[in-house]
């Protein structure tokens, strides 16, 4: 069970566009309980995919990334999202990151002043579990990926 | 005369008073500001002070007077003043839902 917060509803379907984007999804199916959120991701065949399978992961990822990330980092992880301006430097451009997932998954963790820096990078986590944290760099990876294959 | 220099004065101090700038304190707690709406005028401060156990980041990006106060911790206080009028949409970096409107009239 993951911990989310459960994202607007336009922040949301951003995170489906997304993922299906980046992975060809057919469906997603995301509910919420009180206090608990159960997230099931089906390929484009229907079938459901483990919960444990990187492409669950980067899915997952997408939904953390349209709550959190975009505000700065921008709909298409290219750092021009709207609250870009205030930040100097600038947020990364995600699809060109030359950081592997670990340095990765510090960054996103610790914040970057810790790591000499951006000050605007907030320390995700206090806020973020550790599983959210392993599916955002997931879906980092997976539009990291896709930009360097073009 | 006496009489009429002691009322000017405390008519110069009452004038005074009422155009001071006053600071207002907006706490952070359990993932939301204490108030969702806040009218001051220009010159006015807000406070804007952690009092949960983790860290926010305020920011606004109203045209007037775009801020960004970045990450600070529990207990810490981060100070803006209001020196231009409008409707300023206040929000945390690191949580979505805490958002609230200072109104800043001239």
């Amino acid at each position: 069970m993951i911990k989310l917060h459960l994202p607007s509803r336009a922040s949301l379907w951003c995170a489906v566009a997304l993922s299906a984007t980046v992975l060809g999804f057919g469906t997603a199916t995301v509910w919420a309980e009180p206090e608990k959120t159960q997230t099931q991701v089906h390929g484009a065949n229907g079938a459901l995919l483990p919960r444990d399978s990187k492409d669950a992961a980067v899915f997952r990822g997408g939904l953390v990334y349209a709550n959190y990330c975009v505000t700065c980092h921008g709909i298409n992880a290219d750092g021009n999202g709207r609250a870009a301006r205030l930040h100097t430097p600038r947020p990364a451009n995600l699809r060109a990151s030359d950081k592997n997932d670990a340095y990765i998954g510090l960054i996103v963790r610790k914040g970057g002043e810790p790591l000499g820096r951006s000050t605007g990078m907030p320390p995700w986590g206090e806020e973020l579990t550790d599983e959210q944290i392993g599916d955002v760099v997931a879906f980092v990876r997976s539009v990291n990926a896709q930009s360097h294959s073009r | 005369m006496k009489t009429l220099n002691l009322i000017a004065l405390v008519a110069a101090l009452a004038c005074g008073s009422a155009l001071a700038s006053q600071e207002h304190v907006v706490a952070q707690k359990d993932k939301s500001f204490s108030t969702k709406k806040l009218d001051i005028k220009v010159g006015d401060k807000v406070a804007f002070r952690n009092d949960d156990g983790f860290s926010h980041n305020i920011f606004s990006l109203t045209d007037a007077m775009p801020f960004d106060l970045g990450t600070y911790g529990s207990g810490q206080l981060k100070t803006v003043t209001f020196s231009k009028a409008g409707k300023f949409e206040i929000e945390c970096a690191i949580h979505p839902d805490m958002r609230m409107v200072v109104n800043v009239a001239p």
